[in-house]
């Protein structure tokens, strides 16, 4: 039986911050989402900017954010969080507006909100969750499944005649005057997901300078879509995916 | 004596059967962009087109796989693509584009709940207007809506059928109960012919892009990258596919494109008709609930009771002359549909002057036999 003086003596290192909800995840065991999603939600909670902030989630895994996210959540339809963004921070320009969205939501069918917002250099945060696939909807090619990749819908693997090559959209976005702040992480290790923190952090810092939109690409894995254990997943993304989309900064805010 | 074929069984989803029929009609191209309850058709399509070294590609959103399929049909390609309530609301820019320069094409849309993102993996009917409706100007799409994996290729295959002849777009109107439902069946009772394919013009000197001299006459297609020029325009455009306003020929062909369809409503007519004699009551329903209509039929006639039903292939065109025959001697009519309002029997109204009309809505799960006995009196 424990006793009462080591209990008081035990210091509490580690907790779920009050930005997120004590609600059980339904992303699948190894996914990157919860990964993120928790970074995320202690950023806000640190900086304590709770109150101030305002999310928009997409279609696809991702739909339930709301859930878990403890500040002001909308889901957009598939491929327009950025656009919603867009219209809730021209209205509310003091609050802290982010995005989050799937390569497939951002990447496809929101390409041209993706574009444009970068390009007006809106100023919010929008977050890309990168699983090269369309996890939602059954493991189909995303933009971003890269060549030689087996989906449910390129059963020969991805072929660059028949489907072109994988969308680097950060690459693109980061040539935007617009973009203010471009990065590409991961959540695969501790120390990733620190770096990520740092990202998301930098970003929201960035806001109220009013310079411009602040972009996060975070590579990440989708185990049940790429049909993979979840470290098979990793060891798949970090083979596959980190030669094609480096992690690293892509554009940094130049000092004055 | 008549001999049967070997039954050639297999187990399939309506998805399956909607790629099967498509196919054996002669599809060659397909555009898709992933969407429960719909996704089975694209990925099916995938595996069967490109296994013949057709075409089946994946589109970056569902504007661009339907206007991918417009291209491809322009060169005169069967073509399809598949979708559900949110992809269907984006598509409907380029159906009217299809509409207007008569160009052929089918649109797979399996239903699941609205509106909006709605309900991913949740049936429904409540699509019936959305999908007819969808032109400015009010013009009539025509729609087949499947109730088993059979009849999802039998109709997909006249689907093609008729985009080909009517030089329009066609929809396979299914659900998410349809699509996603494996049952079995026999491929022997299938057809194997390929239905007609659009006439396409041999005398390019003196053609017109549209040339008819009755409304209702569907023209010769002069297919693009072929021997005349075409002149395509989603615009208001006269027979020889310029644009204009309203000048005399112009509201023709806009007459005309509207006409080459209901003037065949009677030849469009798909419908199933069991009678009973002596019957007061006539149930109608289509898709999904059809079925549930047909246990039903069965039910209460069991108990003695008489009733009539009419199952509903082809929405669109109305197959009126069919209704109208199937109410002989009825007084009461039930009309059975997954939609809380009753969107087909508002559409069905002015036909039932006269008669007693209850609608059996839903939301949410599928319509029990009992729901519908229940109305049976
Ligand atoms: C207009 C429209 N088309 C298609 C869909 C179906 N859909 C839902 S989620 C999704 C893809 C999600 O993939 P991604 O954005 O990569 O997110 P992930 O699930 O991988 O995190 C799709 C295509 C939809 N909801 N709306
Ligand atoms: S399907 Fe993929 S992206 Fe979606 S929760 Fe599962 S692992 Fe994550
Ligand atoms: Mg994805």
């Amino acid at each position: 039986m424990e006793s009462a003086a080591t209990t008081n003596h035990m210091e509490i290192v580690y907790e779920r911050p009050v930005t997120l909800t004590d609600t059980p995840m339904h992303y699948c065991p190894g996914c990157g989402h919860g990964v993120v999603h928790r970074v995320l939600m202690e950023v806000i909670n640190e900086m304590g900017i709770q109150d101030r902030t305002v999310g928009v989630a997409p279609v696809g895994c991702s739909v339930f954010a709301y859930n878990y996210m403890n500040v002001d959540m909308q889901e957009a339809a598939h491929g327009r969080a950025s656009a919603v963004a867009t219209g809730i921070k021209r209205v509310l320009p003091e609050k802290y507006v982010y995005s989050y969205q799937g390569d497939g939501d951002l990447a496809a069918i929101g390409t041209g909100e993706t574009i444009h917002t970068v390009n007006r250099g809106e100023n919010i945060l929008m977050i890309f969750i990168n699983n090269a696939i369309y996890g939602m909807t059954g493991g189909q090619m995303a933009p971003t499944s890269i060549l030689g990749q087996v989906t449910s819908t390129t059963p020969y693997g991805r072929k660059s005649d028949l489907n072109g090559f994988p969308l680097k959209i950060t690459d693109l976005v980061t040539q935007l005057p617009g973009a203010y702040y471009v990065t590409r992480q991961s959540v695969h290790t501790a120390a990733a997901v620190r770096k990520l923190k740092k990202a998301i952090e930098a970003s929201f810092k960035y806001q109220p300078l009013k310079k411009g939109t602040c972009f996060i690409e975070v590579v990440s894995n989708c185990p049940s879509g790429w049909k993979m254990t979840p470290i098979e997943a990793n060891a798949w993304m970090e083979k596959n995916m980190f030669p094609l989309y480096p992690i690293g900064d892509l554009k940094v805010p130049k000092q004055n | 004596m008549t001999t049967l074929s070997e039954p050639k069984l297999r187990f399939c989803t309506g998805n399956q059967m909607i790629a099967e029929g498509a196919v054996r009609a002669g599809c060659r191209f397909f555009a898709g962009y992933p969407i429960t309850p719909a996704s089975g058709i694209y990925k099916s399509m995938i595996d069967l087109l490109q296994r013949r070294g057709d075409v089946a590609i994946s589109a970056p959103d569902e504007i661009s796989a339907l206007a991918y399929c417009v291209g491809a049909s322009m060169r005169g390609f069967k073509s399809m693509t598949a979708t559900s309530g949110p992809g269907w609301a984006l598509m409907i820019e380029t159906i009217q584009y299809a509409l207007m320069t008569e160009t052929p094409v089918v649109i797979a849309f399996v239903q699941r709940l609205g509106p909006s993102t709605g309900g991913a993996t949740q049936g429904a009917q409540g699509d019936i207007l959305l999908s007819e409706f969808c032109t400015s100007g009010g013009y009539t799409i025509p729609i087949l809506c499947p109730s088993t994996p059979a009849e999802c290729f039998d109709l997909t295959h006249k689907a093609f059928a008729w985009a080909e002849m009517l030089r329009t777009p066609v929809i396979v109107l299914s659900d998410k109960e349809v699509g996603m439902t494996s049952e079995c069946v026999d491929f022997a009772r299938l057809s194997n012919q390929a239905p007609p394919t659009r006439k396409h013009k041999s005398d390019f000197a003196s053609s017109k892009m549209y040339d008819f001299a009755e409304r209702v006459e569907v023209p010769e297609y002069l297919s693009v990258g072929g021997m005349g020029k075409v002149t395509a325009t989603g615009s208001a455009h006269n027979k020889s596919g310029e644009l204009k306003k309203n000048d005399t020929e112009t509201l023709e062909v806009l007459h005309h494109l509207e006409e080459k369809i209901r003037s065949r409503r009677s030849e469009l007519a798909v419908t199933t008709f069991d009678g009973q004699a002596g019957a007061e009551t006539l149930v109608v329903s289509f898709g999904i609930t059809a079925r549930t209509m047909r246990e039903t039929v069965r039910n209460v006639r069991r108990l003695g009771k008489k009733v009539s039903a009419l199952s509903i292939q082809s929405l669109f065109p109305v197959p009126d002359e069919k209704i109208k025959e199937a109410m002989v001697g009825i007084s009461r009519i039930v009309i059975a549909e997954e939609n809380f309002s009753g969107q087909y029997r508002s559409v069905l109204a002015p036909l039932l002057y006269g008669k007693e009309v209850v609608g059996v809505n839903k939301i949410g799960s599928m319509i029990t036999p009992a729901e519908i006995e229940e109305q049976i009196v």
